[in-house]
């Protein structure tokens, strides 16, 4: 009777392995056609995004549609962004070994897992503490060491890390709080989302330009609702 | 032995007045949890329910008759313990759904059919109770109609009353009681056992849920719900009232700065916010200390008191008092403050005083409870500047506005607004910046055609717009600026790193010094507002951005159907639903609504078969009526809220006029004999009333807007009642012809009459913005003028056929 047992591990490993592989073909489509297609071609951000297992950082009930073409609700008024927005907003940091990062609104995670795989330090902070719990218990269990999650206010930023090369505030205000300004580097660069929840936005970069601080509003996209301080 | 009429007219009267009470509470239950937007679907289900008890009653009429009289107080109980259960059920999972989500997730729209079906039981179940005794007693049917409209017209007062006193969601609870009653009353002294269990479990359920009210969930998307997640956060304060609920809440983490400069080094400060029905209305800012920076100082906002010294300042729909605070601390002298929700007013003056410093009792401060249009028909005074309230918010309203009447930001408005500014005076609005650029352009329309009204040619030398990286601000001037005024913009811009956008000598590249727009194109956009091809630009844009006007007071509605097809080709045609999704989602539940309507009220219909002559007429006859009813109610409502100036008192009072008269009419109607024997009478008189009033209201609101409220109530019974009279007359005739004559076709006659009331509350929305209120009314003047036309033949072929009375 000993291959009834063979094939019980046989047929669980492939049980196992089956969704897997179709994960890894959706994510591989979701970077050749969602990603690449629209333009996005830093090598590191592609690579990223096609390691990052993103149908672990969305809610049980929509892993199916993990690699579909849009945010998904996480709860809390809260979702992942669309795969291009992470993306976009990571190739405009310019990410490369050896940066230091701060993300304000940790959401699922998923953006920190991305910019864990390419920077040395990943900071990042999220207000809602159910979510920041799951966020960092994911992240750990995951092996993301990197990534250093904190429940609380983003406001303050994390001052004893900074200055930072870069900073990504998914969670944006209706204002950018001035120390998050103070802790970006000299020629650093800030990426925040702006316009209608689950509709058109654009992203916005802030750069310090020879001691003063200007914005471009970039292309226009598709993003998500942030949760923000005073709406 | 079945008890006296009166018992059963009572008994119609008490659950009337609970379901009308119920559906306005539900709609403001929606309006807290959801959007505004479901109103609408309210009325709808509301309807929905009437209409398919009809389609039942067709099919078990006799069944239930046998069984009247306890048939009838179980419905009543039935409905009170749906009623008192609703709310509760509704937070279920398989079925709370999240406007937000319908279009992005399409199990959302099973859930929001699903909760079509639950609020559409107790209204089922009312109908049933009503209906069934209507074809019980088809001979007293005129005083039984006028019994059940009475009701539903103190329904309205009722409801109004009990939004003072409770939060909406405890509401129900109480209704519940009303059918109830009426169960009670109508039931005989030994109404069988399972008739009194039945009574007595109804109770215990509406005693439940008083005791243990269910707290709706609201969408995770409002912007209660998200500044409730911030650390510490709470509801420190509630206010119940018609106007909507207003809650005050605190948190460590809530701040208060919108598009703030990034020049600002200080501290953002903490503050509490007020929202009504879930939305923020804004933060309760202090008042200002002499001589302490202000920190919307720092904003787009600041660009009038830049520019000049406030001396008198009016402030239209004031709500927290920022931009009264603002005013004051540039030291304007007198501020007239305009808000129409008195209940926020009382919660800054009493609970939250601490918290403002007494901004509300800082002298120079006069305050009008009133909407900014009356206000504006009825003061005298002139200002130095008039401030409007930020147009749209952080993030976009994702057209969920768009069906949101706003006469403040009408043609009329902003013309009244010029009329009442001294001959140096500025008007200001402030807004952020969306993508596809709508807001601006529309408001700049707006100020553009104001200044076309008035003859000047050189309008750029009265406008100065300045924009931050996320928000903009305009400044229309009446006389030209002066070069001081131009160089403290200018250095304002500096300070603050904005850019100008509209400046008399702008110089090229000024526009992007500090904020650069990646499509440029928006540049371009609002030249070409300023150039004579400005109506060429209004055509080939893909958005409406024409300047809103009263009939069409639909400032926030920007989608253009012609333009889909190119909207479709640049965002690609899944994205489509994404730019204006308010108006997508009315249209949405618009033909849920006829689809569930078709299959609960039209399609069993066939099963009975539609024999005989004059199908035509019924369906031209009893459609109209469901039709033109609703269509006058929606435009009598617009038209009264903005002569009274109050919306909640104007739409009960024409809600409540209405009924009362058209009760009165269904009574009259098998009295007066000429009425009963000629069909066409009565549509003709309200099409010809109807007509008249098309040209006739306008300008008498106009002259009599000064009145004083009691004067105006009075004017409002002489206007509403007639045609409401009138309206009542034709349904209870055709029916009696139709008992005498095609008694058959009677069910057709309820289900038709229900299908079109389904449809006309969002069909009538629909055609506003498309063509305006005036084009309501007008349709419905025509709807009852060719109900009288296909009526006549009806007359003609039966002419001495009387009715009976």
């Amino acid at each position: 009777m000993k291959w009834i047992g063979s094939l019980a591990i046989m047929l669980s490993l492939a049980a196992k392995g089956l969704p897997q592989d179709a994960y890894q073909k959706s994510r591989s489509d979701m970077v050749k056609y969602q990603i690449e297609n629209r333009g996005v071609s830093d090598e590191a951000t592609l690579a990223a995004m096609r390691k990052v297992e993103r149908h672990l950082f969305v809610p049980d009930s929509y892993r199916g549609q993990a690699y579909s073409d849009g945010p998904l609700p996480i709860g809390y008024g809260q979702t992942i962004s669309q795969p291009y927005i992470v993306a976009c907003m990571t190739e405009l940091c310019e990410p490369k070994a050896g940066f230091k990062v701060l993300e304000i609104g940790t959401g699922s995670g998923y953006q920190a897992a991305v910019l864990a795989e390419i920077v040395d330090e990943v900071y990042t902070i999220e207000i809602v503490k159910a979510l920041g719990e799951q966020a960092r218990a994911r992240l750990k269990k995951l092996g993301y060491g990197n990534v250093h999650v904190r429940i609380g206010d983003g406001y303050y930023g994390w001052e004893e890390q900074g200055p930072y090369d870069a900073i990504i505030v998914t969670a944006a205000a209706e204002y950018i709080p001035p120390p998050l300004v103070k802790q970006l580097k000299a020629g650093g660069r800030m990426v925040i989302p702006v316009g209608s929840p689950f509709l058109v936005q654009t992203l916005m970069l802030v750069e310090k330009v020879g001691g003063r601080t200007k914005t471009k509003s970039l292309f226009p996209v598709r993003f998500v609702p942030f949760t923000r301080s005073g709406n | 032995m079945l008890k006296p009429l009166w018992s059963y007219s009572l008994s119609l009267a008490l659950l009337s007045m609970a379901v009308i009470a119920f559906e306005l509470v539900l709609m403001q239950v929606f309006s807290i949890t959801q959007w505004y937007h479901f109103a609408y679907m309210v009325i709808s289900v509301a309807m929905l329910g009437f209409g398919a008890a009809g389609t039942f009653l067709a099919f078990f009429e006799k069944w239930l008759l046998q069984r009247y009289e306890q048939a009838f107080p179980l419905f009543l109980f039935l409905c009170g313990a749906s009623m008192a259960g609703v709310i509760g059920l509704s937070n279920a999972d398989a079925v709370r759904f999240d406007t937000y989500l319908l279009l992005n997730d399409w199990r959302q729209l099973g859930r929001l059919a699903a909760t079509y079906l639950l609020f559409f039981i107790p209204f089922f179940l009312a109908a049933l109770a009503m209906g069934l005794t209507f074809v019980r007693f088809a001979g007293q049917i005129g005083r039984l109609y006028f019994a059940d409209l009475l009701g539903s017209g103190l329904g309205g007062l009722l409801a109004i009353g009990l939004l003072w006193c409770f939060p909406p969601w405890e509401i129900p609870a109480w209704l519940a009681f009303l059918p109830m009653l009426a169960g009670w009353i109508s039931m005989k002294k030994r109404g069988g056992s399972l008739l009194n269990m039945a009574g007595v479990v109804a109770v215990l359920l509406a005693g439940t849920a008083v005791f243990f009210p269910p707290r709706p969930r609201l969408s995770e998307y409002k912007s209660l719900s998200k500044t409730l997640l911030l650390p510490g956060a709470s509801v420190e304060y509630q206010k119940n009232s018609p106007q909507g609920l207003i809650q005050a809440v605190s948190s460590p983490a809530l701040r208060y700065a919108p598009a703030l400069s990034l020049n600002f080094q200080g501290e953002v400060p903490i503050r509490k916010a007020v929202f009504q029905n879930g939305d923020w209305i804004g933060a309760v800012v202090p008042a200002p200390q002499p001589g302490s920076p202000y920190i919307l100082d720092y904003t787009a906002g600041a660009l009038p008191f830049v520019l000049q010294k406030p001396g008198r300042v009016l402030v239209l729909q004031a709500g927290t008092g920022e931009q009264a605070a603002h005013a004051l601390a540039h030291g304007a002298e007198r501020i007239s403050w305009v808000s129409t929700t008195p209940v926020l007013l009382k919660l800054l003056r009493n609970e939250l005083a601490a918290e403002t410093d007494s901004l509300v009792f800082q002298p120079g401060l006069r305050f009008y409870e009133l909407e900014p249009r009356t206000f504006l028909y009825t003061d005298t005074n002139t200002y130095n500047l008039i401030l409007l309230p930020p147009v749209s918010t952080f993030g976009g309203t994702a057209g969920l506005n768009a069906l949101q009447e706003q006469y403040g930001m009408t043609m009329e408005a902003f013309r009244q607004m010029w009329r009442r500014l001294e001959a140096d005076g500025m008007l200001s609005i402030s807004c952020w910046m969306d993508y596809p650029v709508r807001n601006p352009l529309k408001i700049l329309a707006s100020m553009v055609a104001v200044l076309e009204e008035e003859g000047i040619s050189d309008k750029q030398a009265h406008l100065i717009a300045v924009r931050s990286w996320g928000g903009l601000a305009f400044a229309l001037k009446k006389s030209p600026f002066t070069e001081k005024e131009v160089q403290a913009a200018r250095a304002f811009c500096d300070d603050m790193l904005f850019d100008p956008l509209l400046l008399p000598g702008l110089r090229p590249g000024e526009r992007q010094q500090y904020n650069q727009i990646q499509d440029s194109l928006f540049f371009d956009y609002v030249d070409a507002m300023l150039s004579p091809q400005r109506e060429a630009f209004f055509e080939a844009y893909d958005f409406n951005v024409r300047p809103a006007t009263d009939g069409r007071p639909y400032f926030s509605q920007f989608l253009r159907w012609q333009s889909l097809p190119a909207l479709a080709e640049m965002w690609g045609s899944h994205n489509l639903p994404f730019l204006e999704a308010g108006y997508l989602i009315v249209l949405l539940t618009f033909a849920q609504m006829m689809l569930a309507a078709l299959v609960l009220i039209i399609l069993p219909l066939f099963r009975l078969g539609f024999r005989g002559g004059n199908k035509g007429w019924i369906v031209l006859y009893f459609g109209g009526l469901g039709l033109g009813y609703m269509f006058v109610e929606i435009v009598l409502i617009q038209q009264f809220i903005l002569f009274f100036g109050q919306p909640v008192l104007a739409t009960a009072a024409v809600i409540s006029i209405l009924l009362i008269a058209s009760g009165l009419g269904s009574f009259c109607s098998g009295r007066w004999n000429i009425l009963s024997r000629k069909l066409w009478i009565a549509p003709t008189l309200i099409a010809l009333m109807l007509f008249a009033y098309l040209f006739l209201l306008p300008p008498a609101f106009e002259q009599a807007i000064g009145l004083p409220l009691a004067a105006k109530l009075a004017l409002l019974l002489l206007l509403a009642a007639p045609p409401g009279f009138a309206m009542g007359l034709p349904f209870p005739t055709g029916i009696r012809y139709l008992s005498e004559n095609k008694h058959s076709s009677i069910p057709w006659a309820w289900g038709i009459n229900g299908y079109f009331s389904v449809i006309s509350t969002a069909l009538a929305t629909i055609i506003a913005v498309e063509l305006g209120f005036w084009w309501v009314m007008a349709l419905a003047a025509g709807v009852y003028g060719s109900t009288a036309v296909c009526s006549m033949a009806v007359d003609r072929a039966s002419p001495g056929q009387g009715l009976p009375g």
